[in-house]
Order: structure tokens, then sequence, then C-alpha cells
């Protein structure tokens, strides 16, 4: 589950506003254990830290900056196993309202294994 | 005296498939699987019925022979050790063990429901979803469901193919969801069946002009729903709505396969029972409480198809009831198209000079009905110049052949254009 917002200052935020999000992520973790399990999770930096890598004709560039640019940045994510989408969907919306969740299967690819 | 093998099939087919569908999924989880078993079962039905006779319980002999295609595939593939991903269920569906067709509890519509709701799951794109429910559900052909939408038989099987992979990899369960979450769900459920049908009244050309027949498959769809949840106003209203819309089909193409305006159809042609079943549904206590912005207005444009339906002849419309209808509408939804018919139903009521100031920043980006309605009121109104210069606009942001013949037709009947 991927988490989008707009990016602000965390470290201004009030201390009331805060618990309140930490609250909303506590209900949404309670959720996922009840209901699936719960593998990782991260809060990612701002964007503006971001390095992207591409390919561009055979050599490789890397550049500042996110790989999508908009008004949303993915700013962490929740790596969760649930029963179906509609539990997911039950889960991501207890995350804060100022958040877009976006959920995407995991997907195992075969013959891989990692080192 | 019995009917012919082929058209029990083909009602069978056309009454039963979502029920054999969503049986068959509950048992294999796998919609390609359950396709295709009983796309062979019905492919089956139709060499052998002819000959032997068409089965005393057709659905049940489909059921039967759709079940020993899948364990046939299902054996052909452990063979070929291939292993599917199966759709995701609701706990109390995972025990084992066919249900019944003669079941006569909850257990087969609770099926359906778990089909229909997988169809249109809000997580899929709208026309996917509506051409999946069409498919799954009803049992329309890829062919029709192409013609519907007026897209190539390719694109439709693409969406069609899409939408279904989508339902597996993300986990899009076949279960009945969440009390809380169910009316949300049953108002998607509306919105896709809606979108079915006014891709049926979507002008298209030749003898795909209107698809009325396949709209009415989209109205099979919604009365499978109210069906289901006979106290979901969004449904009962869109029924009330789309049998009223359904109700002029045969008045709405004339002998020369033009499109015939409101105004000028035949209105014996009519179909006044579906007008009344409309008015029944519309007159239900279902509606009568406080409903949904979606359900509402449904409600109000059923309210405004039926002044229509009402009326003896044009005549007798009753356009201020229509104008105040639009109001409402505006309220809930506020559109320029819906503005642009409010502006109609104004003139109709009180004169060209007042729908023009109901016109007035009427806009709608590419489409000529502005300028049109504009060009209409103008020449009532005697402005035969301004009606002139308001058709060649309308004239050149037309898009349809038969639309456009009707607009230049209109500029040319303007007095004092042709020399005498």
């Amino acid at each position: 589950m991927l988490v989008a917002y707009e990016p602000g200052s965390w470290e201004s935020t009030s201390e009331a506003l805060k618990q309140e999000y930490f609250a909303t992520h506590h209900a949404f973790e309670e959720y996922a254990d009840a209901h699936g399990r719960r593998f990782g999770s991260a809060s990612l930096a701002g964007a503006d830290t971001a390095t992207t890598i591409r390919h561009i004709d055979g050599a490789v560039t890397v550049a500042d900056g996110p790989f999508v640019e908009s008004v949303e940045q993915v700013g962490g994510y929740y790596d969760v196993e649930l029963p179906d989408l509609d539990s997911a969907i039950a889960a991501g919306r207890l995350l804060p309202a100022s958040y877009t969740v976006e959920i995407r299967p995991a997907v195992t690819i075969e013959r891989y294994e990692p080192v | 005296m019995t009917v012919p093998a082929r058209m029990v099939l083909e009602t069978v087919v056309q009454e039963e498939w979502g029920r054999l569908t969503s049986l068959l999924l509950a048992q294999y989880r796998r919609l390609d699987l359950v396709e295709d078993a009983l796309g062979d079962a019905v492919e089956a039905a139709a060499r052998r019925w002819p000959m032997d006779g068409a089965p005393d319980s057709p659905s049940a002999w489909l059921l039967t022979t759709a079940r020993r295609r899948a364990v046939d595939r299902l054996r052909a593939e452990s063979m070929a050790q291939r292993k599917a991903r199966l759709l995701v269920t609701d706990a109390e569906h995972l025990q084992e063990g066919p249900a019944a067709m003669a079941d006569p509890g909850g257990l087969v519509e609770d099926d359906l429901l778990r089909l229909v709701l997988m169809c249109t799951h809000p997580a899929l794109a709208p026309e996917a979803a509506s051409a999946l429910a069409l498919r799954l559900v009803l049992g329309v052909s890829t062919h029709d469901i192409a013609r519907l939408f007026l897209v190539s038989e390719a694109t439709a099987a693409a969406r069609i193919t899409r939408a279904k992979k989508k339902i597996v990899t993300a986990g899009i369960p076949f279960a009945v969801p969440a009390a809380d979450v169910i009316p949300q769900r049953l108002e998607t459920v509306a919105q896709t069946a809606y979108l079915a049908f006014t891709a049926g009244y979507t002008p298209g050309s030749g003898p795909h002009l209107l698809r009325a027949d396949l709209a009415g498959e989209a109205i099979r769809l919604v009365r499978v729903v109210v069906g289901l949840c006979p106290s979901a106003p969004a449904s009962v209203a869109l029924l009330a709505l789309t049998l009223l819309q359904h109700s002029r089909r045969d008045a709405r193409v004339g002998d020369d396969g033009r499109l015939v305006l409101l105004a000028d159809q035949d209105r014996r042609q009519w179909r006044r029972d579906e007008i009344d079943e409309a008015l029944t549904l519309l007159a239900s206590p279902v509606l009568a409480g406080s409903v949904s912005p979606l359900a509402a207005s449904y409600v109000v444009q059923a309210r405004i198809a039926a002044e229509h339906a009402n009326a003896a002849s044009p005549e007798e419309t009753r356009w201020e009831r229509i104008a105040e209808h639009y109001d409402v509408l505006l309220a809930l939804f506020p559109s320029p198209s819906t503005r642009l018919a409010r502006a109609v139903a104004v003139a109709e009521a009180s004169g060209p000079e007042a729908g023009l100031a109901a016109l007035d920043k009427v806009e709608i980006p590419g489409s000529h009905r502005v300028a049109a309605v504009r060009a209409e009121l103008l020449s009532r109104r005697g402005d035969a110049g301004g009606a002139r210069a308001a058709y060649g606009e309308a004239i050149a942001a037309c898009r349809n052949d038969l639309e456009r013949a009707y607009l230049v037709e209109r500029q040319r009947a303007l007095p004092g254009l042709n020399p005498p």
C-alpha cells in the first residue's frame, strides 16, 4: 500500500495533530493485524531528497527528483497481507484523510531467489 | 405442445446465465475455467437438444454438463502442471460442495449478488465493469457488447480480459461486502448498468444508429439487481428511468432510418405497459424517504420522462413542471447539459425569450447542441440572421452525419436566405 500526500512540514505540525496521525496509523495497523499480516513499512523522506535512476538509450542517468512529478508525492508504504481488495480498501480508509492511498498487489516472480 | 429445443436453449441462456456462472464460480473460483466450461455446455446443448429433445430441467442439464467440462479441463491442466490463481471468496463460501440449483434459500441468490458486485467493483474502470457485467451476468456476447459501446470486437474483448485480470490479480473478491459499504456498492452497480443503457442510445451510424435491443439488456441487469435488493433506491429509480426512456424506442427511429425527435414521435408506439410499470415504481415507498443524491437524480430524471409519457400530445406537455424538475436536478448535479435541457423546457413553457435568457453562458465544449438550440430559439423569435449564424456554428461543430443534415435543412428553411 503506497501512501501519498502533499508535502508539508512534519516538524511544524502541532502535537495534537501528530497524535491524530499516530492514532489513524495505529487503527490501520490493528486492522491489518486482525485481518491479515504486516510485513514491513516505512516513512520516506520528502520527494525533494529523491534520486531517480533511469536507463536512457543504453546509458544510466541519475537525476534529482522523484519519478512522477505531481502535487502529491509517495511518502511511505505498508507491506501487508490482507484477504482481498475489499479488506485492503477498508484498511486504507483508516489512514489519514489527507493521504491518497494506492493499493497494489505484491507479486512473486517465478524462479527468482534473493541472495 | 413442445417448444423447439433451440428456443428452450435461448431462453435458459438468457434467464439463467448469471445464476449458472455464479454457481460455477462459487465452486471452481476461476473465471476463465467457468466461462469456457459454460460455453462448452451451451455448445453441447445446441448440438444435442435438437436431436434428443430439450431436457426437463434445461438449466440443471447445463450446470451438470458445465461441471463435467470443468473437471475435464482441470484434469488436463494438472497433467500440464499448470496452476491458476483462484478468486478470493468470503469465509462462509470456502466450504466444498456445490449448491443445488433447486436451492430455495438465499444461497443461489447470494451467489448471483456476489457475481454482480464483483463485476461492478469500483476498482474496475466503468466501461470495463459494464462490459464484464453484461458478459458474465447476462451472457451477452462480446460481439454485441462491442456493438453496444461502438467499439471494435477486439477492443471489447480486451476490456473484458483486462477486467478479469484485474479481478484475479488485485484480489477483487467474489463476496458480499460488509453491510456498511453495500449501499454504496449498489449505487456503483446502478451507475454501471446506466452506462450500458445510455451506450445503447448514443447515436451511431447506419444500422447501428440506435442499439435499443442492447439497451434492453442493460435494463435486464437493473432488473437482476432490483430482484436481489428490492429496497435499494438507486436501482428502483433507475429501473423506472430506463423503462420510461426505453418505452419510446419504436418511435425514435423513422421508416427512413432517421432519428425522430420527441415532439414528432408517434406516441401510440410508446410501450404503455412499460410506462405503467415505471410509474408504479416511481410511486414505490422505497423512494418516498430521503435518498442519496444519485438515487434522487434518477428519480427526478424519471419524473421528467414521466411528464412526457403522460402527455397525450406534445402540446399537452407540462413544461413548467419539467423546468422545475430540471432545477432540482441542477441542484443535485450541476452540468451544462442539464442547464441546456432546462433552457429548452423554459423556452417551451415561457417562450423563446425566456429560453434564450436561460441559455445565457451555457457552454458545452466540442458540442453543437447549445448552438443548435440557440438557433432554433432565435428563429422562433423571428431573428433569421442570428439564427442563420447560430446554425452555421452548430453545423461546423456537429460530427454526426444525420444530425448535421437536419441542421442544414433547418438553416435552409430560414426566411430570406434563398433568392425568390
